[in-house]
């Protein structure tokens, strides 16, 4: 998985570990003779009133309808709660720090279980809490009247305005939920850039910011940088600038060298496809590989691949498989090492 | 038309319209009370931007009402019993009320002062004086309870009293009436060895009351009283009248002198002689009666003072020549000016601090009482206020250099100029004006805004109701150049005296409930499945609880007539503004209102066999009615068991409602 994404799935394990101080749902009572209101906190472990009091004083109004007391300690599902998301924490930071795929996906499916059931379940709780009177005992009676709070949203209860809303943990295991979407959807587009829903998403992202290369002129065109002809058209590169300028080059390392030293404030990088010759794609999308294997014509042995997989390269070429940064920061430090050696060529 | 129609049409014409124009400029006229109206309304949930704490006089309590609205907010029950809440009847709060004289059901409460820190009030305690019998009383600003009863033993009539020192250091009681110190059986007509006592009570650690020290005074009247402050700090004055120790027909015996006395007290030298053993002792009981952590109310009763006696302290006590009869005696923010109410006098008097500490070193003295150096009022005097009206009494300040004075007499507040001592403005008082208060208009920082008149004659003001109407207050803008009236208001008892301070020094601190975790009341009930009935000989204790809506037990037998019941209700509520009330028929006795979280015990002893119902007295929820229960009385001797409950007798876990 490429850093951001694991940055990103790190995020995601701190946002669920969160839900052990922060609660998930709030539910708030607010009626003429509460202007203050009376609020209840779903927490992992617990289900505590907002102010101090606020249970007792909720479970001693809802005798009157014959609703059961809201006793945390009688919910079954507060005492495992903590251990699932334990889990969803761990399991978020160890496809963080190993990097593995098949983390991420299990990881992701079994918080969306958890998150339908969770739901689901809570859901119960109210319908089982506003539906299963004690009618015998209880002082108000309207018939067919029942005391189920939303899920999400207001509603009136009697004199009760009830809302339920998800509170700042409920808050952060979306967050969560959404980081491990982005990354799932960021690691897809990056392993099958043929698949038609992540083309036409990447077209909808780059067509909005960034500009489409120049077709090079194979055997015209200059390199910006070494100022020979471009020949190789499996080499080809170029940077179109913030100001829509394109600059062609004859090679990655042409590339990258002229991003190293003359830091031009450009808007896209785009390298030639190995496997398709004549074909640019965004340097942000390609996977790099230096090898003697491959003869680049200015001598730095690097090509660029749009859809062959980490793995596949790594094996092929037996050597490092990199990014973008990567590239220019190999070409950064060979520069420096080329500088500090000794003067051998007149 | 003739000549003479027209003309008279013409007339008509004229004056329909200078009719008109009247009625247009009388409209204008009255429009400007627009404004007034304007500014004393505080719209349906808004806050009234001052506390007002006024004494209730002969009603013994505390009234709390809101400025500019004039909204009563509360009577704080002090010196009196309330039958309203059961202060003073229940069991944890008789002992209040005990005296060396026993259980005195009421006082006559007149000056309320609010805790200071650096000569500003801070919004922690409120001290209020009873005058008939004396004591001192401290109320907590966070649940507006008193909390403590001081009585002064060696004193009569505690008028003087409780004016504080600026850092709350001491509050002072005094002597309104000599009386043989100490107490015996003496001829009224031996008055001439009668005296009085000027005493410093400790006052600035919560539950630890005492008298700290007494001066033994000359036998005169010792009527109001004010701490110095800033430059003065360290002293304080005294006004004094019947300087001609009369014992009958005052009116005229005690108003034959052109000039009465302002007592000047050091009590930093005070403290001096007490550390050098200046003093003697003096015997006398008094008590002191606190609220414990539990909330329950203990007598202490305490023995003998420390006496100072003038001249053995010499440069504690100094006389300040004032006249005439002086009432009030206030000292200006700076702590420069003392300006003396002298009620029959013609003029305001106005001593001088530093003028005073000039005669004492160049011993400008007329003559020496007792030990106590009388100065030269042209030593002392800093200026005069001339023509401000007739009957000056009290004075207050704006902080902005001005003073306010009332005129009982010629019924006004007058505006004067320190320093310059020229009249600014007046306005009538609706009638016959008392004291005066202006929010922190006696410390070293006033809120200048209002101003309110505390008037004795009510006659026309409110709708009339019988013979005995009540005592007027009026609110009025001193913002400005001119003083406005912007409201009058009745008011409970008799203000003597009030305090304000802005609402944010004390609304945000205000208690909701007590917490029944915090409860330690011995007799607390703190579950219902606590609740019990204990029989100890003749004695039954009932340990009940209420929550809405029931009492847990509801239902008691096994009582019998002439046995001693005591009530323990608990309110086991948690919640802002649910009290419970309880009330037994045919109880000799009051009701007892329990705030949440709150424990109190009423006493019962029924005489006759019978049902007797009891229920909740403070409409509590939807079903407050239902709240209500049962106490067989059988006859003496009879063989009914004890039992009790809710939802089932004889169980002694009542079954719940939940």
């Amino acid at each position: 998985m490429k850093q951001s994404s694991r940055v990103m799935l790190a995020v995601a394990a701190a946002l669920i570990a969160l839900t052990f101080v922060l609660p998930l749902w709030h539910i708030n009572l607010q009626a003429p003779q509460y202007p203050e209101g009376l609020g209840m906190h779903i927490r992992l472990h617990t289900v505590s009133g907002a102010q101090p009091h606020d249970l007792r004083n909720i479970n001693s109004l809802n005798h009157y309808i014959g609703m059961k007391p809201i006793v945390p300690e009688s919910i079954p599902e507060l005492r495992y709660m903590p251990y699932i998301a334990g889990l969803l924490a761990l399991c978020a930071l160890a496809a963080a720090l190993s990097g593995r795929r098949w983390l991420l996906y299990g990881w992701f499916a079994l918080f969306a279980v958890v998150a339908v059931v969770g739901l689901m379940d809570f859901y119960r709780w109210e319908y089982d809490y506003g539906h299963n009177l004690d009618l015998e005992h209880a002082a108000i009676k309207i018939p067919g009247m029942a005391y189920q709070p939303p899920l999400i949203g207001s509603k009136q209860l009697l004199n009760f305005k009830a809302t339920s809303l998800p509170a700042l943990g409920g808050i952060a295991l979306m967050l969560a939920m959404l980081l491990g979407a982005i990354v799932i959807f960021l690691e897809s587009r990056r392993r099958r850039a043929s698949s038609l829903a992540s083309a036409a998403l990447s077209a909808i992202i780059a067509g909005g910011c960034a500009m489409a290369p120049q077709p090079i002129d194979y055997g015209k065109d200059q390199c910006a940088h070494c100022v020979m002809a471009i020949t190789d058209q499996r080499f080809g590169a170029e940077l179109i600038t913030t100001k829509g300028k394109a600059y062609k080059f004859d090679s990655v390392e042409c590339l990258a060298n002229y991003v190293i030293n003359e830091k031009p404030d450009f808007e896209s990088l785009w390298v030639t496809d190995y496997e398709r010759p004549g074909t640019l794609v965004s340097a942000d999308d390609a996977l790099f590989v230096h090898s003697d294997k491959l003869r680049s014509p200015m001598g730095g042995n690097i090509a660029a691949f749009k859809n062959a997989s980490f793995d596949e390269l790594k094996q092929q070429y037996n050597t490092d498989v990199m990014h973008w940064p990567d590239v220019v920061e190999l070409l950064r430090n060979t520069a420096a090492d080329a500088a500090r050696a000794p003067m051998t060529m007149p | 038309m003739s000549r003479r129609n027209r003309n008279m049409v013409g007339l008509t014409v004229l004056i329909v319209g200078l009719v008109a124009g009247l009625m247009y400029a009388c409209r204008t006229t009255q429009s400007m009370s627009g404004p007034a109206a304007a500014r004393v309304y505080v719209a349906p949930g808004a806050y009234d931007e001052f506390y007002a704490f006024m004494s209730g006089g002969f009603s013994g309590q505390v009234s709390v009402y809101g400025l500019p609205s004039g909204r009563m907010l509360k009577v704080i029950p002090v010196f009196s019993q309330n039958a309203e809440n059961g202060y003073g009847y229940s069991e944890e709060t008789k002992p209040m009320l005990m005296t060396t004289f026993g259980f005195i059901p009421w006082d006559d409460s007149h000056h309320t002062e609010l805790s200071q820190t650096n000569g500003t009030p801070d919004g922690r305690w409120l001290f209020i004086n009873g005058n008939n019998t004396p004591r001192v009383a401290r109320i907590d600003l966070v649940d507006f309870e008193t909390q403590e009863i001081l009585q002064i033993p060696n004193s009569a009539g505690n008028h003087a009293s409780p004016f504080i020192t600026p850092n709350s250091e001491y509050v002072v009681a005094s002597t309104r009436f000599s009386v043989p110190i100490p107490q015996r059986d003496a001829a009224i007509a031996d008055f001439k060895n009668f005296s009085g006592t000027i005493s410093f009570i400790k006052a600035n650690e919560p539950g630890k009351m005492d008298v700290a020290f007494q001066i033994m005074m000359p036998g005169y009247d010792y009527d109001l009283s004010h701490s110095g402050k800033g430059k003065s700090n360290g002293w304080a004055f005294f006004t004094s009248y019947n300087t001609e120790q009369a014992h009958t027909l005052l009116e005229v015996n005690a108003s034959k002198h052109d000039k009465d006395f302002v007592a000047a007290v050091n009590w930093k030298r005070a403290e001096a002689c007490i550390q050098e053993g200046k003093f003697t002792k003096l015997s006398g009981e008094y008590y002191h009666n606190v609220v414990g952590p539990d909330r329950v109310a203990r007598s202490e009763v305490k023995q003998g003072t420390k006496l100072i006696t003038p001249k053995d302290c010499t440069g504690m006590v100094y006389f300040l020549s004032t006249p005439k009869s002086p009432h009030g005696v206030d000292v200006d923010p700076s702590g420069e000016y003392i300006v003396a109410g002298g009620k029959l006098a013609t003029v305001i008097p106005v001593h001088s601090f530093d003028k005073m500490l000039k005669a004492i070193a160049g011993k400008q003295v007329e003559t020496e009482i007792d030990g106590i150096p009388v100065l030269k009022y042209d030593a002392t005097i800093a200026g005069e206020v001339k023509e401000p009206g007739l009957g000056p009494l009290h004075t207050e300040f704006d902080g902005k250099g001005n003073a306010y004075t009332s005129m009982f007499i010629s019924s006004e507040v007058v505006k004067w100029q320190l320093g310059t001592w020229q009249v600014l403005d007046r306005i009538p008082t609706y009638y016959s004006i008392g004291h005066l208060m202006i929010p922190g208009g006696d410390s070293e920082k006033p809120w200048g805004k209002y101003l309110v008149a505390l008037n004795k004659i009510t006659k026309d003001r409110f709708l009339p109701t019988g013979p005995e109407l009540a005592h007027a207050a009026q609110l009025i803008d001193i913002s400005g150049d001119k003083m406005q009236l912007l409201l009058d208001f009745p008011t409970i008892g008799e203000p003597h005296y009030a305090q304000a301070i802005p609402a944010d020094m004390l609304k945000d601190k205000q208690t909701k409930i007590f917490s029944l975790t915090e409860n330690k009341d011995r007799n607390a009930t703190l579950s219902e499945d606590k609740s019990r009935v204990e029989r100890r000989g003749n004695v039954v204790h009932i340990y009940m609880t209420a929550i809405r809506s029931h009492f847990a037990p509801d239902n008691i037998e096994g009582i019998q007539a002439g046995d001693s019941v005591y009530f323990h209700v608990t309110n086991v509520e948690q919640d802002w503004d649910i009290p419970h009330g309880f009330a037994a028929m045919g109880n000799n006795n009051a009701e007892l209102l329990l705030m949440p979280g709150e424990t109190r015990t009423l006493s019962w002893v029924p005489k006759t066999p019978g049902v007797y119902p009891f229920y909740c007295t403070d409409f509590c929820s939807a079903l407050h009615q239902e709240m209500q229960g049962y106490v067989r009385v059988s006859p003496r001797g009879s063989n009914v068991p004890l039992a009790w409950g809710t939802g089932g007798l004889n169980t002694s876990r009542p079954v719940a409602t939940k």
